[in-house]
């Protein structure tokens, strides 16, 4: 093990050589760098007031947006470069007259204007453990309110059971507990019982496994409240759901969408800022928003001896910037096509992950007839391509209501959207959501649709990585190569939530504090 | 370090075609990248320093449906509707547009027996020349200096009738009983790898 002292200077005899650049190439090629493990929201040492330093930010994007507002606030001088005619990235938001830019077929939103008439075509729902955005919600006073994600009385539509027939989610979650609870308590004997549970155990596992299916005294399954009634009248005795066939149940492709509003990301208590998600890059712009210049495509990046030089056309021009810093959240497989002279390996890596194709759909309906199903917010999931159907949390009781006719997770079904023109796949979401409505398509007004594949300055949407390519590439990815840095939530292990975005930004904020820290004359002397 | 900026003016933005919120002027940009040189992420050849009458061909060849159309062919079906949407004139525009473009050097991706790629490519030197130069008057373009792994796709596509099926077209039919003559896939590798040695 080196000694500390001998390392430093060591170093500061490289310094004196080659400067602070050498002293960070050198040290990251010894292993030696103090690399920057997990970084929280980063307390950036701010500039001496001789100290000039000047970020470029290639992407609106939030981990874009993030690092302007916390290099901004310490001096940094900060550009933000963004190809689109918008900022926010994929955090989208459509209302009235909106323009929807995708590649061949750029459209205008149609929904009436009105505050809550309005769809999130990115990210939608915040979980509260994402401490980074919403302490960025706090600070940026964008106000949020509950957004319900897991509803009991939503519907479960497989084409495997039932005929096709919907059912209610609670029943559907309900009845396969209560028969699967009934079958265990069955089934175990005190002597099947293995450490670290004894035979005295046992009377506790059965009186688990009838709370669980709330079984009865015989620990037999008859139905449950939590299923709900057959009639909902508080005038007379309750009467039980007679539940369903077991066997009918049993067939289900959903057995995994049962438990999805319980996962540590999806479950209650989840939030939407109040009048849409674009109210997040709403709230930076008021802080970084005179930093920022629209419809600038990067021709060019180039890492130099000391900084960044940046090539983008603009407004019919062509300019140049030089930077101390380089920012980038442009999707990797966009940066693939740019110019640069990164090393032949981190170049490797722009081309090496493929990209998401998650697909969404939003209807404007003329009345809100969910709610006269006793749906209020939540999700209904089909195995038909269009997978789910979400009702909005916001603007209850109102005459019309914007839901999502579509949200596909899967690559095949999003490429096979994406390649139907917009009113096809309006059309589709609407065939397949009559299974679970019908007359749905009755009270579509408009609908919008986003195929993320295709939209202009995207082409993608979350980074799909896998194991190998994580352990290929990550790593190489996530440093920087000179003083340039990739960001967004492609650069993170949540690809897909704006939480993953801002902890690229501020990993890589950590390490340019911490180079700009070791830099300093007082930390030379 | 100090901030420089310099404005270097490029083309007129009238003399370009409007499409969406971005005037396309980038455009074509965002998937064959920078100057047009091409994006392998994302299956966009390159496409700087082609021929304007090919270029042209092409976008009547996608706008028919003669490309794109197959279900096979998503990088086409992506392409497909760009040309769908614009018009005669804006066409003549972006032709102008590209024409503006920097080419560089694509880099080699495809490997191959380079010997037997050269005694295949006698075939092809008919149409698109010795020096894959390509030969306007027979409607065959350069091959040289393109994207190797587009050629590749590209004959594998006229192989299993995802371009020039369509009656038609009849240059897209005349390259597709070309391509049905090399059989294999080491076979379109080493003709690639022999066009490479022409740049």
């Amino acid at each position: 093990m080196i000694p500390a002292f001998t390392r430093r200077r060591f170093l500061n005899l490289v310094g004196a050589a080659g400067g602070s650049a050498a002293v960070y190439q050198m040290a990251m090629g010894l292993g030696l760098v103090p690399v920057v493990a997990r970084a929280d929201r980063p307390d950036l040492a701010p500039l001496r007031a001789n100290q000039r330093r000047t970020v470029v930010i290639l992407g609106a994007g939030i981990s874009g947006l993030t690092s302007a507002y916390e290099l901004g606030r310490k001096g940094y001088q900060v550009i933000i470069l963004e190809a689109s005619h918008r900022a926010g990235g994929r955090n989208l938001t459509l209302r009235h007259g909106d323009l929807i830019d995708e590649i061949g077929n750029p459209r205008r939103c149609e929904f009436d204007p009105d505050p809550d008439l309005y769809f999130n075509a990115g990210p939608a729902r915040i979980p509260g453990h994402h401490t980074a955005l919403l302490g960025y919600c706090r600070e940026l006073g964008v106000a949020l309110e509950p957004f319900i994600n897991d509803n009991r009385d939503a519907w479960v539509h497989d084409q495997a059971l039932f005929g096709g027939r919907r059912v209610r989610n609670r029943d559907y979650i309900t009845d396969t507990r209560g028969f699967i609870a009934e079958l265990a308590a069955k089934s175990i004997k005190p002597q099947d019982l293995e450490a670290p549970l004894t035979r005295a155990d046992y009377e506790q596992v059965l009186a688990y496994l009838r709370q669980l299916g709330d079984l009865d005294q015989n620990f037999k399954y008859r139905g449950s409240l939590r299923a709900g009634m057959a009639v909902h009248d508080p005038s007379a005795p309750d009467v039980l759901k007679q539940p369903l066939d077991i066997h009918e149940l049993l067939q289900s492709k959903f057995m995994n969408l049962m438990s999805f509003g319980e996962m540590d990301d999806q479950a209650a208590m989840m939030m939407q800022p109040v009048g849409g998600m674009d109210q997040v890059p709403a709230g930076f712009l008021r802080k970084v928003g005179h930093n920022l210049r629209l419809h600038a495509q990067v021709e060019a990046v180039q890492l130099r001896e000391r900084g960044v030089r940046i090539v983008y056309h603009m407004n019919g021009t062509r300019s140049v910037i030089d930077a101390d810093y380089c920012l980038n959240c442009i999707p990797m497989h966009l940066m693939s096509g740019i110019e640069h002279n990164f090393p032949a390996d981190y170049a490797a890596g722009l081309s090496a992950v493929p990209r998401g194709r998650l697909f969404k759909i939003g209807f404007q309906m003329k009345e809100r007839f969910w709610e006269r199903e006793h749906i209020y917010g939540g999700i209904s999931w089909t195995t038909q391509d269009i997978q789910q159907i979400w009702y909005p949390p916001h603007g209850i009781h109102r005459q019309k209501g914007v839901m999502l006719g579509a949200y596909t997770f899967g690559e095949a079904t999003g490429e096979m959207f994406a390649r139907l023109t917009h009113p096809q796949r309006l059309q589709l979401a609407i065939q397949q959501a009559e299974k679970l409505h019908p007359g749905y398509g009755s009270y579509v007004e408009n609908g919008v649709s986003i195929p993320w594949v295709r939209m202009n300055n995207m082409l993608g949407c979350a980074a799909a990585w896998s194991v190998e390519l994580r352990n290929q590439w990550y790593r190489l990815l996530q440093a920087p190569t000179g003083n340039h840095y990739i960001i967004g939530d492609q650069m993170s292990y949540l690809p897909g939530w704006q939480e993953g975005a801002m902890y690229s930004a501020f990993h890589a904020l950590a390490d340019i504090d911490l180079r700009e820290r070791q830099t300093a004359p007082s930390a030379a002397a | 370090m100090s901030m420089r900026s310099t404005a270097v003016a490029l083309l007129s933005i009238s003399a370009l075609p409007a499409v969406g919120a971005q005037t396309s002027f980038e455009y074509c940009t965002v998937c064959h990248g920078a100057n047009g040189n091409g994006n392998v992420a994302i299956h966009a050849p390159k496409i700087a320093g082609i021929e304007p009458w090919y270029l042209k061909n092409q976008f009547a060849a996608f706008r028919a449906g003669w490309r794109g159309a197959h279900a096979d062919d998503a990088p086409g079906n992506e392409m497909r509707p760009v040309a769908a949407i614009l018009t005669d004139a804006e066409i003549e525009r972006a032709l102008g547009y590209v024409a503006s473009f920097s080419p560089r050097s694509p880099a080699i991706t495809v490997s191959g027996d380079v010997a037997h790629g050269k005694e295949l490519y006698s075939a092809c030197a008919a149409c698109h020349g010795a020096a894959a130069q390509g030969n306007a008057a027979l409607h065959a373009p350069a091959l040289s200096g393109r994207t190797d792994w587009y050629l590749v796709t590209q004959l594998r596509n006229y192989r299993a009738g995802l371009r020039g099926a369509n009656a038609a077209d009849s240059n897209g039919q005349q390259m597709r009983a070309m391509a049905a003559t090399l059989t294999d896939d080491a076979a379109l590798n080493d003709v690639v790898a022999y066009i490479n040695t022409l740049r």
